[in-house]
């Protein structure tokens, strides 16, 4: 008798094991997928923090001003970046005490000059490589921080293309998304979960809500270029159709965090709160709202980066699109991040790939902070009872 | 027996199909303590929440019959639910303080019945109701620290604190000691007997010791019936129905 469970031991213990290594197996490949991503990523990506420049005479004057490529001596005219040349004429528009003068300044290069300094593929011709090599040995090249990432918009000189116009686009649609989601989810949530009787009309609102957060978030953007664009007639491409659309998206997500977290929030506390002859109101707005606050700002923050990180309903509502100047308005038209970075992935251009993986990078370095915030959040409110 | 405070004609009260009360009929005196007895599920805790309409949040809870207090029908539709609990006061099994401060606890409910300014106002109702309620001197240094660090007897003190400093007349307390250890629930035994001139006290116990020890007036509730009511006293000593003994001498329940 006793041997027989003896033997079950074994075998149990065996299949203990077992079980363990392969947990451990999954969560091994799983950790080696996510190394390998940010490896990746970051490999490529941090590449383009640098910038190819090169040192030479900008010469200020009304030729110059008529033919910007003339503000630089022949042989450089092929090696700096063209779209920097473009910029001379009104820079000196801006100083004109500038004119008549030659000042040594650091141009950008054209971008296969920066994939030839890199070390990646590039299409540079042999005379012109020889020349870099020559600059190079005179000091009058260089990899410098690329400013411009940051400061420029789009462009269709990989050299000058920078994130500018879409963190904008980002931001607008975001604080838009916010403004919208958060408080329609919340008091939606706070009425069904308090105010609103149980019966069937209100169970069918929870199905259906339930049902909204679980449909493809293409349809949002449908929904939205129907709604916000056709019958109110937002402007195509703008933060307030993305914004708006997005926060389409984000209520249900909003509403069951917000309904949960009013759940957890336990009955002795209305009790506490009607038994002392607070309003149905008084009860929530004082008491239950408070505690639940920290779930629902969790919830809200998790769905509002999810909103962040979204790209097919903007598709929809025209944010795919070519935005070579940060928008002023909410109304002017706009793109965002993840917009910008499936642009740039398409560009067929060598030079684009580096800035598709920066722009993943920051993308990526915002969704994990604010997700970092979210669990931030949840540990300091914690609260017992 | 003193004047009814509280009378209570032929209740009959329904969760949804099934009936909880049948035809309750019961007077409880004023500045008197009542206990209301019975094994788990006769009805008494679901009468004790008709006295403040807390089973007005029970969808499907439908009563008939009347409940006057004063002489006023508080089921009457003219009457405000929320200055009703104002009038009717409870105090709730399990220690349910805000997770506030201590002070925030008890100057709630006279902040949002306007009973009360901020500062030294509000600071003198504070201090009243929780001297009233026998826990000043334990708290009185440390009113800004949240109520739910205080221990379980303690909680209980500070619900009532909270509970008298709006002055309803009646105080309801559905089992306060039951989650409380001996020695808080002497001092919480204690406390009502104190309160007792001042507020009529209905409270729902399981204990029949704390019953015998405190109440003035019993009433003992099987499967939705009144069976017996009567001064305390009489009801332990020499009941008039075999169910009342059977079950105060523990046969059953």
């Amino acid at each position: 008798m006793s041997l027989q469970i003896n033997a079950n031991m074994k075998r149990r213990y065996a299949a203990e094991r077992r079980f363990k290594a392969y947990a451990i197996t999954a969560l091994a490949l799983a950790g080696a997928f996510l190394v390998f991503f940010f490896a990746d990523i970051i490999s490529k990506g941090l590449p383009a923090l640098q910038q190819a420049e090169i040192l030479v005479d900008v010469h200020y004057s009304e030729t110059s001003m008529k033919s910007y490529k003339k503000a630089v001596d022949k042989p450089y005219r092929n090696i700096v970046s063209r779209g920097y040349l473009r910029t001379l004429p009104l820079y000196m528009e801006d100083h004109p005490e500038l004119m008549g003068t030659t000042e040594e300044r650091w141009a950008v290069a054209d971008s296969d000059v920066d994939q030839y300094l890199k070390g990646k593929p590039h299409r540079l011709k042999a005379k012109y490589q020889k020349q870099i090599d020559a600059l190079q040995a005179e000091g009058k090249v260089q990899l410098g921080f690329n400013v411009g990432f940051f400061t420029n918009g789009d462009s269709k000189m990989p050299e000058l293309a920078g994130i500018k116009s879409a963190v904008i686009g980002s931001i607008y649609v975001l604080l838009l998304t916010i403004a919208f989601a958060l408080p329609i989810g919340v008091m939606t949530a706070v009425y069904l979960e308090e105010f609103a009787p149980d019966n069937r009309l209100t169970q069918t609102i929870e199905v259906n809500i339930n049902n909204l957060a679980a449909i493809p978030s293409i349809l949002f953007g449908l929904l939205g270029l129907a709604i916000f664009i056709n019958f109110f007639g937002a402007p195509r491409s703008s933060a307030l159709a993305g914004g708006l659309t997005l926060a389409l998206m984000t209520l249900p997500i909003i509403i069951i965090t917000t309904r949960a977290s009013l759940k957890a929030v336990p009955d002795s506390i209305r009790e506490a709160a009607f038994g002392l002859g607070a309003s149905r109101w008084q009860s929530t707005w004082h008491h239950v709202l408070p505690l639940a606050m920290p779930g629902i700002l969790t919830g809200s923050i998790i769905g509002l980066a999810q909103a962040m990180g979204e790209t097919a309903p903007l598709l929809i509502v025209g944010m795919m699109a070519y935005v070579p100047d940060a928008p002023g308005s909410i109304l002017e038209a706009a793109t965002v991040l993840p917009a910008q970075i499936y642009t740039w992935a398409g560009e067929s251009i060598r030079a684009y790939e580096e800035r598709t993986a920066a722009a993943i990078l920051v993308l990526l370095s915002v969704l994990l902070s604010l997700n970092g915030l979210a669990v931030y959040m949840r540990k300091q409110f914690e609260r017992r009872w | 027996m003193k004047t009814p405070k509280i009378s209570i004609h032929d209740l009959k009260l329904w969760y949804g199909e099934s009936e909880a009360l049948h035809g309750i009929d019961v007077e409880f005196a004023e500045n008197q303590v009542t206990a209301l007895i019975g094994p788990s599920g006769c009805g008494k805790s679901t009468l004790l929440r008709c006295l403040n309409r807390m089973n007005d949040r029970i969808s499907g809870c439908r009563i008939e019959g009347e409940i006057l207090l004063d002489g006023d029908d508080i089921y009457a539709p003219e009457v405000d639910v929320v200055q009703l609990r104002t009038h009717v006061g409870m105090v709730f099994q399990k220690p349910n303080p805000f997770p506030k401060s201590i002070y925030e606890n008890v100057a709630y409910a006279p902040r949002i019945h306007g009973l009360a300014d901020k500062g030294s106002d509000m600071d003198e109702v504070v201090e009243t109701a929780l001297r009233r309620a026998s826990i000043w001197n334990e708290v009185k240094d440390k009113l800004n620290t949240p109520g739910t660090s205080l221990s379980g007897g303690q909680q209980q003190r500070l619900c009532i604190a909270r509970t008298i400093a709006v002055k309803p007349n009646v105080i309801l307390m559905d089992e306060p000691c039951s989650a409380l250890d001996p020695i808080a629930t002497a001092k919480i035994e204690e406390l009502i007997d104190e309160l007792k001139g001042e507020f009529t006290i209905i409270m729902v116990t399981h204990s029949m010791q704390q019953a015998a020890r405190i109440s003035d007036q019993t009433a003992f509730f099987y499967m939705g019936d009144l069976i017996e009511f009567g001064e305390t006293g009489k009801i332990f000593t020499q009941p008039a129905k075999q169910q009342t003994e059977d079950y105060i001498t523990g046969r059953f329940g």
